[in-house]
């Protein structure tokens, strides 16, 4: 059993969470700069996330005519604030902020105020564009939810708890990814579209200029951008407990285990994003109801059997 | 000093630029976009990203008034150049990122409008309506309104045809009005047989990755496009040739031009619309390798120094299943009705969807790649973007056909349905058969 | 007594929140007070003990309150942010069945004979509900979820103007819906 975290690790998760982000950011652009030859070095590539942010700090804020400023911004807030609250579930090695009965319907609840979160960002500004790009999130989200819930649940089904660190508990020796695949590839699917990113990243999309980030400059638009990075990095980091044993291998500590195996999976998702387009819902949607919800429901169909036959 | 001062000139090293590219400045906007690649300097997708504006080309004598209001939608600190002819491009650059670091802002391209629409009429107006209800407004801009209106129609009559009334109405009966200045939306039937709210909404000409010049005013509800028309495109500068078809058009005109100068000109173009297409389908990073080819053929680089890249970028593009996946049935224009329109080049031949007319692009890229050193004088006049009409420009073909594509198309298929065929506005707006 | 604390800002939370959805003259303003409302409503649920309840209350109603900002603003014309709108409608009716329902369910609260509490609570509440939903209840939770379903369903039959001949051919042999958007599937 894991062992409740001391109370300043509750103050520690979000600056943990943060420079997370900003690795993942700096690797994300490191990546990005070698498609331009004779741009700019890797150092150079590495903090332009940190220089971006601190430009954004120092800039002016925006505000358009007959903004709803007050829906707006609640919802820029809420995307870091969802991010943080559903990555104080995740366990780092044996010690999590928290570790609800519920944990996993907790991370799943905290994920969805995105939602509300990226409407309202659209919605603030009171233009189209930026509209589009908040009614584009809401596509995706019924499109990534219901498969992406019964990922969530499969994990919770393998393990018969909705506790995470009973879930991390059930996968000593063998890790959930081995025989739930296709719950975790539909896990990995839905862990960029809930950050509204990547393949994923539509609602933010160049084709509406940006979409719910059209209008917004200065604090709130590094609220919304680095917000975003912010839940990539909760849902990676949630991928371990859930399929990959947690802090579970040999040698090093569980935390560190933790670490490299979140590390892992943004890389992984990191360097896939620039093999694909972004998908647009009105494809992605009959593919998520019609392929990937009855291929979790089989999976969920097998992990039970499996699980009335221990 | 301290922090204050560090700031500016630490974060001014890459400023994202916006880039705003006025009729007829093909080679301006390429040279811009060639400098700013190889400075690493970011694309802003709209004002509000941006800490730089770049306008290439000339104004001419009447400046645009959309450009005020897109200045004001940056946010400070913030500055301004003009790239007037392409050599200027460097120096531009240089310019801006010294203002940035000094924190200057550089003079305002001109002095903002004033903001009561009512009295702009006619060709003035729309151009007002154009920039200004593009998807960039700004306090000050004066009724620059987007989500649910049409813009400053509420002071002419003349344009009440969309379920609009002025006047304050029975809020019950939920009808559209003026409320802060700014009318309110009107109903329409939509694609589905429900009745649902409809605005309207300019497109263009400040939007990333379309066709320079053009605006569109769409009808919107939700995000299906519901009807589109077009606004006359601005003049451009007079006496200057279209810049992808220069080629054909200086051989049309009795200048010895040699295939492969065409040949290589073709090549770009269609690199061109495929880095275009490829970013308003989200695929970064081929679209920057398209572009970034684009600019080493428009460079002279060697036939056989280039052609293992192009061949890289145009076998992954089109063996790409996703994007396939995601193009196919979108804006299908079979052969015969595209004939039937006149239609000639690429769009003809492609015979189908988005992503037919991609790999018809594709392929003429490989196939041009091959005829860069032929030396034969150029004979015919099959641009990039099909039959050299003087009396009616291929891209004005391809508009009359692509507009009737885009009712009932979700926006971003609309978008992608507009890049495949990717008209080249100064084809329209200059003076290409002069 | 922290709990008591927490008790009664969520209460007043919830209350504030509710009448807000009146006062307010936007419709997304007035979602989200709702939600704000039911939020507090499960925050509350949580504080009672039943974590997985209360969790739930708050996913589901997210997603829901999401999901209506959209279809009221687009069905029901009033974009919000310009035009402020009341969202009172039939107001003495509205206001006699309130005052009833009400005085319904005070009543009912006050005089009901609440029995005393027998045995304790279970150690872990959700797995009890979850047990006493799909054991005793399992024929009622099955009978709701069919009836539910179906209504859906039917819901749905009834509204669409396209049916599957439409679709698919008078034969139902297309290999592709012709659909106003396609789909990333084809059927």
């Amino acid at each position: 059993m894991p062992e409740a975290a001391p109370l300043w690790a509750a103050l520690v998760l979000p600056v943990a969470l943060c420079l997370a982000a900003v690795a993942a950011a700096a690797f994300d652009a490191v990546l990005g700069g070698d498609a331009r030859r004779g741009g700019p070095g890797v150092l150079a590539a590495a903090t332009a996330p940190v220089r971006e942010g601190l430009r954004l700090l120092a800039q002016q804020r925006r505000t358009t005519p007959s903004a709803d400023v007050a829906l707006g911004r609640i919802g820029l807030g809420l995307v870091p604030v969802a991010a943080v609250l559903a990555a104080a579930v995740v366990p780092w090695g044996g010690v999590s902020v928290a570790d609800p009965v519920v944990g996993i319907v907790w991370f799943n609840a905290m994920e969805v105020l995105a939602w509300a979160a990226v409407w309202l960002a659209g919605w603030g500004p009171n233009s189209a564009l930026s509209l589009i790009g908040g009614y584009r999130f809401l596509a995706q989200g019924l499109a990534y939810e219901l498969p992406h819930m019964l990922a969530l649940t499969i994990a919770g089904l393998g393990a018969e708890s909705l506790r995470v660190s009973e879930v991390v508990g059930a996968q000593q020796g063998l890790w959930f990814v081995v025989w739930m695949p296709a719950a975790f590839a539909v896990y990995l699917l839905s862990a960029p579209a809930m950050s509204f990113w990547g393949p994923f990243g539509h609602p933010l999309g160049r084709d509406v200029a940006g979409g719910a980030a059209a209008e917004y400059s200065g604090v709130d638009r590094l609220l919304l951008l680095g917000g975003r990075w912010l839940l990539l990095v909760a849902t990676a980091a949630f991928s371990v407990p859930l399929f990959l044993g947690g802090g579970q291998g040999p040698l090093l500590p569980g935390w560190a285990w933790t670490l490299l195996k979140t590390a892992a999976v943004l890389a992984a998702l990191i360097v896939v994003r620039r093999m694909l387009p972004v998908l647009r819902m009105e494809r992605y949607m009959e593919f998520a109801w019609m392929v990937l919800v009855p291929l979790a429901l089989l999976q969920a169909l097998f992990v039970a059997i499996v699980v009335l036959n221990r | 000093m301290g922090l204050i001062g560090v700031l500016p000139r630490m974060t001014a090293r890459r400023p994202p630029v916006l880039l705003v590219t006025l009729p007829g400045a093909t080679r301006e906007r390429l040279a811009v976009e060639a400098e700013l690649r190889h400075r690493g300097w970011p694309s802003a997708a709209g004002p509000a990203a941006a800490a730089g504006l770049v306008v290439a080309g000339e104004q001419g004598d009447v400046q645009p008034p959309w450009l005020a209001d897109v200045w004001k939608g940056v946010p400070r600190p913030k500055a301004y150049v003009s790239v007037r002819q392409a050599d200027d491009a460097p120096r531009a650059l240089d310019v801006l990122g010294r203002l940035l670091a000094t924190g200057r802002q550089g003079d305002a391209p001109w002095p903002p409008s004033t903001g009561s629409p009512g009295g702009t009429r006619g060709r003035e107006r729309q151009d007002r309506e154009d920039g200004g209800h593009g998807p960039y407004r700004h306090p000050e801009a004066g009724g620059h309104q987007a989500r649910h209106d049409q813009g400053d129609h509420m002071d002419h009559p003349g344009r009440q045809d969309h379920g609009e009334r002025p006047g304050r109405q029975d809020h019950g009966g939920h009808r559209g009005g003026v409320v802060a200045g700014l009318p309110m939306a009107g109903r329409a039937d939509d694609r589905d047989g429900l009745r649902l709210d409809r605005l309207h909404l300019p497109l263009g000409p400040v939007l990333p990755d379309w066709p320079a010049g053009l605006v569109l005013e769409v009808a919107l509800q939700g995000d299906v496009v519901q009807s589109v028309t077009e606004h006359p495109p601005a003049a451009g500068v007079p006496g200057r040739c279209p810049f992808w078809s220069e080629p054909w058009l200086r051989a049309a005109a009795g200048e010895a031009v040699t295939r492969g100068t065409a040949e290589r000109r073709r090549c770009a173009s269609h690199l061109d619309s495929v880095g275009r297409l490829l970013a308003v389908a989200g695929w970064p990073r081929p679209a920057a390798e398209a572009r970034r080819l684009r600019d080493r053929l428009l460079h002279g680089a060697a036939t056989d120094e280039l052609a293992p890249g192009v061949l890289r970028l145009t076998r992954r593009v089109a063996g790409s299943r996703t994007l396939r996946w995601l193009t196919v049935a979108l804006g299908e224009l079979p052969a015969g009705r595209a004939g039937e329109l006149g239609v000639t080049g690429p769009a003809l031949a492609a015979d189908g969807d988005v992503h037919a007319r991609l790999c018809v692009w594709l392929a003429e890229i490989e196939r041009s790649l091959h005829g860069m050193d032929d030396t034969r004088a150029v004979t015919g006049g099959d641009g990039p973007r099909g039959r050299l009409d003087p009396d009616r420009p291929p891209s004005r073909v391809l508009l009359d056909a692509l507009l009737p594509l885009l009712p009932g198309a979700e926006f971003a298929c609309a978008r992608l349905i507009l890049a495949s065929f990717d008209p080249d506005l100064d084809e329209l707006v200059g003076t290409g058969h002069a | 007594m922290p709990e008591n604390t927490v008790f009664w800002v969520l209460a007043a939370l919830a209350v504030g929140g509710g009448v807000m959805v009146f006062r307010f003259d936007s419709m997304a303003r007035a979602t989200y007070a709702l939600l704000l409302s039911l939020l507090c409503v499960g925050g509350m649920v949580i504080l009672l003990g039943l974590d997985y309840l209360g969790v739930v209350i708050v996913l589901m109603m997210t997603i829901e309150m999401a999901i209506m900002a959209v279809f009221m603003v687009m069905y029901m014309m009033n974009p919000a942010g310009l035009m402020p709108m009341s969202m009172q409608h039939n107001k003495k009716g509205a206001a006699v069945v309130c005052t009833g329902v009400f005085l319904l369910m005070a009543s009912g609260i006050v005089l009901a004979p609440w029995p005393p509490r027998a045995g304790t609570a279970d150690d872990d509440p959700t797995k009890a509900l979850g047990e006493s939903l799909m054991g005793p209840q399992m024929l009622t939770m099955m009978t709701l979820g069919f009836a539910l379903f179906a209504t859906i369903v039917a819901t749905v039959l009834l509204a669409t103007h396209r049916g599957r001949y439409d679709r698919l051919g008078d034969d139902l042999r297309a290999r592709r819906a012709d659909d106003p958007v396609p789909g990333g599937v084809g059927r």
